[in-house]
C-alpha cells in the first residue's frame, strides 16, 4: 500500500508535528492552518512558513471561528497560489471549498487539502464564554473514540465527519492515541506522502480495517440521527404559522449569509437596489396586510437565501454560530438542502467533477415539477362561444 | 343565491416573451379569454425568472403563481425553460418541504400557436387556486 | 422649555385619534408579533388592532432609523406618516436625512424621554419581572440596572427635535400621555387634536441626568484602549463578520469600502506580508476594519447600542465606539443628530481652523 501510512505521535501534539515536519523538510511551503489567539480564549487562521510555525497552532480546533472556505476564497480567488500550500479544513469547510471552486471562486493551483475525522465543535458562543482550559481537554481526548457530546445542532446531525474528498486524510478514528493513519487520495495527495516519515508497517491492515469498522458503524448512527432530529425539527417549523415562529426574533441582520461560505455574492440580491421600493408602495402593501414588519422582506430574505444556496449547502453551522439571536438556522438550511439536494440527486462537496445542478440543464427530466396538460377546461370552452 | 362571499383569487401568470405571450396573443386572435383575476406578467424568458419573483408575490398578496414558456427544445435561448424547470423545482421542493403550499406554483409550457391551451391552463389554474383558499402568507404582517 | 400638556389619553387612544382625525395615515412603531411570539419594528395602518402597538417597549430588535430610512429614501410618502423613536434613533434619523438617506417631509416624528433598553440578545426577551421593575425605575426617574450599559451611560436621552415629544420619565408607561409640540408641524398637530388645556409640570430629572454623566465616565474607563496590546486584545475574537457595520444606521453604504475590491488582494500580495511576517492572521484587516469604520461614521456615531447587540462574539463595541466617536464630534464641536441644519464636520470646511491638530 503506497497511498497510506501509519505515523507515531502521542495525541494533538503529535498531530502539530506532522505539520511542523513536513513545512521544514520543504515538503510544503506554506501552510494555512487555525491556532489560538492572543487572548488564548478562541482560534483564528493563520497563514505560516517554516520561520514562521506556530507553538499554540491547532489542526483541530474544538471551535469554528470563520469557515474555512472563505479564508481559502480570500487568498485564492485572484489566482493561484504563490508556493505550495497546504490548508487544514474540517470536512465541511472542505466541501465548501469544493463547492466554492465549482463557483469558480477558490483556485486549487498548488494547494493541497488536508482533512481529518472531526469530532465537531463547540458553538462558538459557548467556547468564548466558557472555561476553555476545560473545554480544550474534554475536546482533545475524545479525538479517537468518537465521543465528543456538543450542542452545536450542525455537529450533532453530521453524517459527513471524514476527510473524504481531500488530498491528504488524517485518520484517528480507532486508533490508540499513540499516532495516526495518514492516506493519500489524490495525485497531489500521493506525492506528498511519498515523503513523509511514516512507516509502512505490517500491521497496517489490522489499523485500517479498525477505523473502517468504526466508520461504517458511526456514519450509519449518525446518519439515522441526522434523518430523525431533521425531522423531528420539520414537525415543529411546518406550516405558515410554525415557521413565522421561527423567525419571531430575527432582527433582518443577514449575518446567517455572511458567514456563509457558499453565499460568496459580493453583493446579495436582498441588499440591492432591487428591493429598495418608495414609501407609498411600503404603506400599500402595510395597509394589505394592516401592518408591516420593518426593516421589510424578513422571510423573503430566508426563503430566497434557501432558493440560491440550499443546493449547495454543506450544513457547517456557521450560520447558526454567527446569528445574534440564536434561530436555528443551520436546523432550517439543512432539512431544506436534504429535499433539494435530492431533487437533483446532487451531493455538495463530494467531488469536483459532479457538475452544479444550475450549470447543466436536460431536456427529460423533473416531469413531476411540471402541471400536465389533461383537458379542455369547460368555462374556457362556455366564454368561447359566448 | 349565496350571501357568502366569493373568493376571487389574485394569480400572477408569468409568460416567457416568445411563447408564453404568443400563446396569449393566439388566444386574443380567436377572441377567447381568461378570468380577469389573473394578471399577466411577462418576461423575456422564464429561464431569466427568479423564483425570488415568485416568493415575493406570494408573500404579498398574490394566492398563486402560474409560469409558462416554450416547450423544451423550443426555447428562443436554448436551454431557458429547462433552467426555469430546475429553478421551479427547486422552490416547490423548498415550499413543500416548509409546509408553504407548493401546489399554489404552476409550472406549464404553452407555445405560441396554444391559446386554447394557455387559456384552460388559466381556469384550470383558478378552479385549483379557489379550491385551495386564499394563501395564508399574503396575509401575514410578521413576515 | 415648551409646554407641557396634559393628553387625558393613553399611547393607544392616541394612535387612534390620529388616524380617526386624519392627521396620519401610517404609523411607524415597535409591535407585538402574531401571538405574541415578539416584538418588532412595524409599519402600521389604519386597520390594525393599535393594542399591539407598544411604542415603548425597552428593547431596539433595529434601530428605528433604518427602517424609516428604508421607508423614505427613494421618495417620501404622499400622506403623513408617524414614526415613533427613541431619542438616539431620532439623532440617527437626522444624520441619515443630511447625508440623503431619508426624507422627513411628511413624517412626523414622535419620541420620547427614554430609559434606555435590555441587551436584545439570544432572542430573549426580557421577563414579565424584569419589565415590571423597568417601569418602576420610570416612575422614580431611576436607572435600572439591566439595562444596556451605553444606554446607562446615556445622557442625551431627551428627544430633542422632535414634532412631538412624549414625557415618560416621573410618571410611568401607563399614565395618560404628558405632550409638548417643538415644531411647526407639531403644533398644527396640537391644534387638530384640540390639545390645549391642563399644562403639567415637568418632572425633575437633574439627578438622573448626574447619575447617567458619572455611569458614562464609568464605561469610558472600563472600557478605554490606551495602546496597542490593549486594541489587539478587545478585538481578539473577533470574526469580521461585519455584523455590527450592518446594522449601524450610520453605516449607510451600500457597498462598504471594507469588503470592496480595495481588500480582494492578489496572492503575490499575500506572499510579500507572509515574506516580511512569517505568520500571517487572516482575514486581513481585522482590526483596520473596526479603526478605518470609526474614522467613517465616528463623528455621526449617536450610541444606539446596536453594534454590541448584534456581535456573536460579544465585543462590547458600541462602548467603544461611543466613547471614540464623542472624541472626534468634540474636535468639531458637532453633535450627531442634534439639529438638521448644523453641517456635518466632514463636509464643512474653513482655512482658519484646527491649528492645534498641525504639527
Amino acid at each position: 500500500m503506497d497511498d497510506i501510512k501509519w505515523l507515531q505521535g502521542k495525541g494533538k501534539p503529535g498531530i502539530k508535528s506532522f505539520f511542523q515536519d513536513i513545512l521544514t523538510r520543504g515538503l510544503i511551503d506554506t501552510v494555512l492552518m487555525p491556532a489560538k489567539n492572543k487572548k488564548g480564549n478562541s482560534y483564528a487562521w493563520f497563514l505560516m512558513n517554516k520561520d514562521g510555525f506556530l507553538e499554540t497552532s491547532d489542526p483541530i480546533p474544538p471551535v469554528m471561528t470563520i469557515q474555512g472556505a472563505n479564508i481559502l476564497k480570500n487568498i485564492t480567488k485572484k489566482g493561484e497560489s504563490w508556493s505550495k500550500t497546504a490548508v487544514v479544513l474540517r470536512p465541511c469547510e472542505l466541501r465548501a471549498v469544493i463547492e466554492l471552486t465549482k463557483l469558480e471562486q477558490i483556485n486549487l493551483e498548488n494547494i493541497i487539502l488536508i482533512s481529518f475525522d472531526c469530532p465537531g465543535a463547540y458553538p462558538l458562543t459557548q467556547y468564548i464564554s466558557g472555561d476553555q482550559t476545560s473545554l480544550d481537554q474534554k475536546y482533545d481526548s475524545s479525538l479517537y473514540t468518537a465521543s465528543f457530546e456538543t450542542e452545536r445542532n450542525a455537529c450533532i446531525m453530521c453524517d459527513k465527519f471524514t476527510g473524504q474528498g481531500a488530498d491528504i486524510q488524517l485518520c484517528f478514528l480507532g486508533q490508540s492515541d499513540d499516532g495516526f493513519l495518514i492516506s493519500a487520495a489524490s495525485a497531489k495527495g500521493k506525492e506528498l506522502l511519498k515523503d513523509v516519515n511514516g512507516t509502512n508497517e505490517e500491521n497496517l491492515e489490522i489499523k485500517t480495517k479498525k477505523r473502517d469498522e468504526l466508520l461504517g458503524q458511526l456514519q450509519k448512527e449518525k446518519n439515522e440521527k441526522r434523518q430523525v432530529i431533521l425531522d423531528r425539527f420539520k414537525e415543529t417549523i411546518y406550516g405558515t404559522d410554525n415557521l413565522l415562529n421561527v423567525f419571531s426574533a430575527c432582527i433582518n441582520c443577514h449575518n446567517c449569509r455572511r458567514a456563509c461560505p457558499i453565499c460568496f455574492c459580493s453583493e446579495c440580491y436582498f441588499e440591492s437596489k432591487a428591493l429598495y421600493s418608495e414609501a407609498d408602495n411600503q404603506l400599500n402593501r402595510a395597509t394589505r396586510k394592516n401592518a408591516l414588519r420593518m426593516p421589510s422582506d424578513l422571510l423573503l430574505f430566508h426563503l430566497g437565501r434557501m432558493n440560491h444556496m440550499s443546493i449547495s449547502c454543506v450544513s457547517c453551522g456557521a450560520c447558526e454560530d454567527a446569528c445574534p439571536e440564536n434561530i436555528p438556522v443551520s436546523l432550517l438550511f439543512s432539512l431544506v438542502s436534504r429535499d433539494t439536494q435530492a431533487v437533483f440527486n446532487y451531493d455538495p462537496g463530494h467531488s469536483l467533477e459532479e457538475p452544479l445542478p444550475f450549470v447543466v440543464y436536460k431536456n427529460e427530466e423533473l416531469k413531476e415539477y411540471e402541471a400536465h396538460y389533461t383537458k379542455r377546461h369547460q368555462s374556457a370552452c362556455n366564454c368561447n362561444t359566448k | 343565491m349565496s350571501d357568502e362571499k366569493e373568493f376571487i383569487p389574485n394569480i400572477v401568470y408569468g409568460l416567457c416573451a416568445w411563447c408564453g405571450t404568443g400563446g396569449s396573443e393566439t388566444a386574443a386572435a380567436h377572441h377567447l379569454k381568461y378570468p380577469e383575476n389573473i394578471k399577466p406578467f411577462r418576461v423575456m424568458c422564464t429561464g431569466a425568472l427568479d423564483p425570488v419573483y415568485i416568493l415575493r408575490a406570494l408573500i404579498e398578496g398574490a394566492d398563486g403563481f402560474i409560469v409558462s414558456g416554450c416547450h423544451p427544445g423550443d426555447c428562443h435561448y436554448d436551454s431557458g425553460n429547462y433552467r426555469a424547470r430546475r429553478r421551479i423545482a427547486a422552490l416547490k421542493s423548498i415550499l413543500n418541504t416548509l409546509g408553504l403550499d407548493s401546489d399554489r406554483v404552476w409550472l406549464r409550457w404553452v407555445g405560441h400557436g396554444e391559446g386554447q391551451r394557455l387559456v384552460d391552463t388559466a381556469f384550470e389554474f383558478n378552479e385549483h387556486i379557489k379550491k385551495l383558499g386564499p394563501n395564508p402568507l399574503k396575509s401575514r404582517r410578521d413576515s | 422649555m415648551e409646554k407641557i400638556y396634559d393628553s387625558q389619553m393613553n399611547v393607544h387612544d392616541f394612535i387612534k385619534a390620529m388616524f380617526e382625525k386624519n392627521i396620519v395615515s401610517g404609523l411607524g412603531a415597535l409591535t407585538q408579533l402574531p401571538d405574541n411570539k415578539g416584538i418588532s419594528y412595524s409599519l402600521l395602518s389604519d386597520g390594525f388592532d393599535f393594542q399591539k402597538c407598544m411604542p415603548f417597549y425597552p428593547v431596539m430588535p433595529a434601530n428605528a432609523a433604518i427602517a424609516v430610512s428604508k421607508l423614505t429614501r427613494e421618495t417620501s410618502p404622499s400622506s403623513p406618516i408617524a414614526v415613533f423613536l427613541r431619542p438616539c434613533e431620532l439623532r440617527a434619523l437626522i444624520e441619515l436625512t443630511k447625508i440623503k438617506q431619508a426624507r422627513l417631509d411628511n413624517l412626523i416624528l414622535i419620541s420620547f424621554d427614554c430609559s434606555g433598553v435590555f441587551p436584545f440578545k439570544d432572542g430573549k426577551y426580557p421577563t414579565e419581572d424584569t419589565l415590571k421593575r423597568y417601569d418602576q425605575s420610570i416612575k422614580e426617574a431611576k436607572i435600572n440596572d439591566t439595562i444596556r450599559q451605553v444606554c446607562k451611560g446615556c445622557e442625551n436621552y431627551q428627544p430633542e427635535g422632535a414634532d412631538i415629544a412624549i414625557s415618560i420619565i416621573g410618571r410611568g408607561v401607563h399614565e395618560s400621555l404628558a405632550l409638548s409640540f417643538a415644531t411647526e408641524k407639531g403644533k398644527s398637530i396640537q391644534e387638530k387634536m384640540g390639545l390645549t388645556a391642563s399644562e403639567i409640570q415637568p418632572s425633575t430629572i437633574e439627578q438622573l441626568t448626574s447619575d447617567k454623566k458619572r455611569n458614562k465616565q464609568e464605561l469610558f474607563k472600563n472600557t478605554q484602549i490606551s495602546n496597542l496590546d490593549e486594541l489587539l486584545d478587545v478585538f481578539d475574537t473577533c470574526i469580521a463578520c461585519r455584523a455590527c457595520s450592518y446594522v449601524c444606521p450610520i453605516c449607510y453604504c451600500k457597498n462598504c469600502y471594507f469588503d470592496s475590491q480595495t481588500f480582494q488582494y492578489y496572492p503575490e500580495n499575500y506572499a510579500q506580508r507572509l515574506n516580511k511576517k512569517n505568520t500571517l492572521r487572516l482575514p486581513l484587516d481585522r482590526i483596520f476594519f473596526h479603526m478605518g469604520r470609526l474614522s467613517h461614521m465616528g463623528s455621526s456615531c449617536v450610541a444606539c447600542g446596536m453594534c454590541s447587540d448584534v456581535c456573536p462574539v460579544d465585543i462590547p463595541v458600541s462602548e467603544m465606539f461611543k466613547a471614540g466617536g464623542q472624541n472626534i464630534q468634540g474636535v468639531f464641536n458637532y453633535q450627531p443628530g442634534q439639529n438638521l441644519d448644523e453641517p456635518m464636520p466632514l463636509v464643512t470646511y474653513q482655512e482658519k481652523e484646527l491649528h492645534e491638530m498641525e504639527d
